[in-house]
């Protein structure tokens, strides 16, 4: 597994962000649905090494992320995008992607080749020597996902990846998303369960810290059929279902494998 | 959520041991590029002219006049160390600003190291620009002419202190990542500077003597011509300097989130060490001593240091008597012949009359720096006197550092001309000639010295006028005019026809540089 936790909770304050979560994952594209404040950025934070949990226990890529060693090996394999990536205006497309592949220490001589390959894959070639102030949101959100792929990492964590992107951009990600999880663990929180649905071999549901809903999009779609379903989407629909059942108090814990 | 797979862990390369300098090279490279300190560059380079440059060409053309200002109070770290700090604290700061810091925490680097290349970036600029501006006031004091050595130990002062505001600065940058960073560590790097130059002001030993505005005892004499720089004070400064930057850049690196258990406990090591340098540094400040040489520190000091700058004097001859002066003051050759001519003609052939006359180092205990053999004659105790007749056949000798010479003067209330140097070289040359020494002198001593200034082109009326105008006179005169039995006694004697006074002095001027005349002695 590349992913395991075991009923990690995190909070800040007095609020629960993240509340018992246990899920376990192998290589493979899973998306991470849920409504705004459900726990998915702080569970992806935590996935990023970022925050630790305050309890539970959290294991990547096979290593305990507690301690400082095993947590910098996790992180030199680890591909990050926070839902709210910042940027230096004045680098260009090129110096970012580099920078970033020097703090994630890939060795220097590979350095060009890295970056070179993780603008193209992200349709920025044309780009490289724009600076970041001049690019358009979605250009700053496709740079955002090449400094995160560009040490070809074994577990990517992407927050809202496709948020700025337009249709056309859309349908190459998920594309790219379904490339690199043939070899890498990619976990995609997301709004949008269209790209679930096209990209993700498997599906979880957070509300309230929690987690609701783990299946496939088949899965989901086919709650849809039930009582509480709205949206004019089939995915929609389940997507809704599920949220009305967990909020009921009925209908989570059994939909978790 | 269960798995598809489970993907199996990928073979890494070795990471060389060469890999990590190369790498963080690279980071450097980054860094220096879009760095936000060239952008500021032009804003310190005019202040830098304004403020460092401008006044300092008002002043005399020797280096330890022009840098006084400059380096010797700390000028230029005062131009330099507020926008430095702004800036690295913009750099620090930069990751919390742009909501980066999840993005570069998530990276396997340290992030103390990320941290420190930010910071070198930031401060090989600031550096880099400190040089090259202090470079061009040096090459351009070189065009004009300017004697003596350059001050370098305090140029490197000067680094270390644009150092330690770049890693004071960022250190606020990065604790504190607001947009509001940058103009607080500005005005703070202000207000220690304002401090720091009030108490320069005014502690002339102490532990104040770290400070790197404060000048005293070691700028304005003939540091760099006579004898080189002492470099203890800048020593102690340097290490107080890089002191506060290690321990600041230190500190940056204790939190939880700048690095692993290794680096840390590395860190915390840099930082006391820090604080125990610049403590140390402190305390051999405080143990400085003035000196003829300028400030001693005794547990620095090397003997090698009191050693005198040797040199070929430029010459020329005033009234058939050589005169030689160190050839950072050689501008001043003909100013100096030409003051000294009609008094060394009007005492020629008497047997006190000096044979020659030469440059001695001004020392920063007062006067000339141990003047081998007694003087003519001491008087009493009186300040120093920057022209002296010693040894048998007599030596004038010219203590320059101690006048303002003839042109700009920037620390005197005009610039001096030739008319008002003459007239003091005169006077001095005269009260020494009579014998009166650091003393007014007696009545009878005093009333030769007024005629032979007469002598020498300056009216009885104009003399009380000279007088207050010369510093470290000892006999300046309670009224401004000419007038009493002394200036009576004068006349008398200055009416009589030049070879009589001649004469006169030829047969008494042994009783009357031993004060054993008086007034009624006079012819």
């Amino acid at each position: 597994m590349n992913v395991e936790l075991t009923d990690v909770t995190r909070r800040f304050g007095r609020t629960q962000a993240v509340a018992g979560v246990t899920l376990e994952t192998g290589a493979g594209v899973f998306g991470l649905l849920g409504p705004n404040g459900a726990g998915k950025t702080t569970l992806l934070r935590m996935m990023a090494t970022v925050i630790p949990p305050n309890t539970g226990r959290l294991r990547l890529l096979g290593r305990d992320p507690g301690g400082y060693g095993p947590r910098r090996e996790i992180r030199r394999r680890l591909g990050y995008l926070p839902q709210s990536l910042g940027y230096y205006p004045g680098f260009t497309v090129a110096e970012f992607v580099e920078y970033f592949a020097l703090l994630k220490e890939i060795p220097p001589d590979r350095v060009p080749q890295s970056v070179a390959t993780a603008i193209e894959r992200v349709d920025l070639g044309s780009r490289a020597k724009a600076k970041l102030r001049t690019l358009s949101g979605g250009m700053l959100r496709r740079v955002g996902i090449a400094q995160a792929i560009v040490n070809e990492p074994e577990l990517l964590l992407l927050d809202e990846p496709t948020a700025g992107l337009d249709p056309e951009q859309r349908v190459a990600f998920r594309a790219l998303l379904r490339q690199l999880g043939e070899r890498a663990t990619v976990v995609v929180s997301t709004h949008l369960v269209e790209d679930v649905g096209a990209a993700c071999s498997e599906v979880t549901l957070m509300d309230a810290g929690k987690i609701v809903f783990h299946g496939t999009p088949d899965e989901l779609t086919a709650r849809g059929q039930g009582p509480g379903a709205v949206g004019d989407a089939p995915m929609e629909r389940g997507y809704s279902a599920v949220l009305t059942a967990a909020r009921a108090g009925s209908g989570s814990a059994s939909a978790v494998a | 959520m269960t798995a598809a797979t489970s993907a199996p862990a990928r073979p890494r390369a070795p990471r060389a041991a060469r890999v990590v300098p190369l790498s963080a090279w690279r980071l450097l490279r980054v860094e220096l590029r879009r760095n936000a300190m060239p952008w500021i560059l032009p804003l310190i380079a005019a202040l830098f002219w304004f403020d460092s440059y401008r006044p300092s060409i008002q002043t005399e053309p020797l280096y330890v006049i022009r840098t006084f200002w400059n380096l010797g109070q700390g000028g230029t770290i005062i131009d330099f160390g507020p926008f430095v700090a702004a800036v690295a604290a913009w750099m620090g700061s930069r990751d919390g600003r742009r909501r980066l810091a999840d993005l570069v925490t998530a990276t396997p680097r340290p992030r103390w190291t990320a941290q420190l290349a930010t910071w070198a970036a930031t401060a090989i600029w600031a550096v880099a620009a400190y040089l090259v501006f202090v470079g061009v006031m040096f090459a351009m004091y070189a065009r004009q002419g300017v004697g003596g050595a350059p001050p370098w130990w305090w140029v490197a002062v000067g680094v270390t202190g644009v150092i330690a505001f770049s890693a004071a600065g960022f250190a606020v940058g990065v604790f504190w990542p607001s947009r509001f960073a940058a103009p607080v560590a500005a005005f703070g790097s202000a207000l220690i500077l304002l401090m720091s130059s009030r108490t320069g002001f005014t502690h002339t030993s102490g532990w104040a003597m770290i400070l790197p505005t404060n000048s005293n005892g070691n700028f304005q004499n003939d540091s760099g011509i006579s004898y080189p720089w002492l470099p203890d004070l800048p020593i102690a400064r340097i290490m107080f300097l890089a002191g506060i930057a290690a321990a600041v850049l230190g500190v940056t690196g204790l939190p939880a989130r700048a690095g692993g258990p290794g680096l840390r406990r590395a860190a915390a090591v840099i930082a006391v060490a820090g604080l125990a340098l610049a403590g140390t540094a402190t305390g051999l400040a405080s143990s400085a001593r003035l000196t003829a040489h300028g400030m001693a520190i005794p547990g620095l000091h090397d003997a090698a240091s009191d050693a005198p700058i040797a040199y070929t004097p430029v010459c020329g001859h005033a009234a058939g008597v050589p005169v030689c002066l160190n050839p950072a003051y050689g501008r001043w050759l003909p100013a100096i012949t030409g003051a000294l001519a009609p008094e060394l003609a009007e005492v020629a052939g008497l047997p006190g009359a000096p044979a020659r006359a030469t440059q001695v180092a001004t020392g920063y205990t007062g006067g000339p720096v141990a003047p081998p053999g007694p003087p003519v004659a001491t008087g009493a105790a009186g300040p120093p006197q920057a022209l002296t007749l010693t040894g048998q056949p007599a030596v004038l000798r010219l203590s320059l550092g101690m006048l303002n010479m003839p042109g700009p003067c920037g620390f005197c209330d005009g610039p001096v001309n030739g008319t008002q140097f003459a007239g003091q070289v005169r006077l001095m040359f005269a009260h020494a000639f009579v014998g009166a020494g650091s003393a007014p002198g007696s009545p009878a001593q005093r009333a030769v010295q007024a005629a032979l200034l007469r002598g020498a082109g300056i009216p009885f009326a104009a003399q009380p006028l000279v007088m207050g105008h010369t510093d470290n006179f000892p006999g300046a005169p309670r009224s401004k005019s000419a007038t009493g039995p002394i200036y009576a006694a004068a006349r008398r004697f200055a009416a009589l026809p030049a070879t009589a006074r001649h004469a006169w002095l030829a047969a008494h001027l042994a009783a009357l540089r031993a004060g054993q005349l008086t007034l009624k002695d006079l012819p």
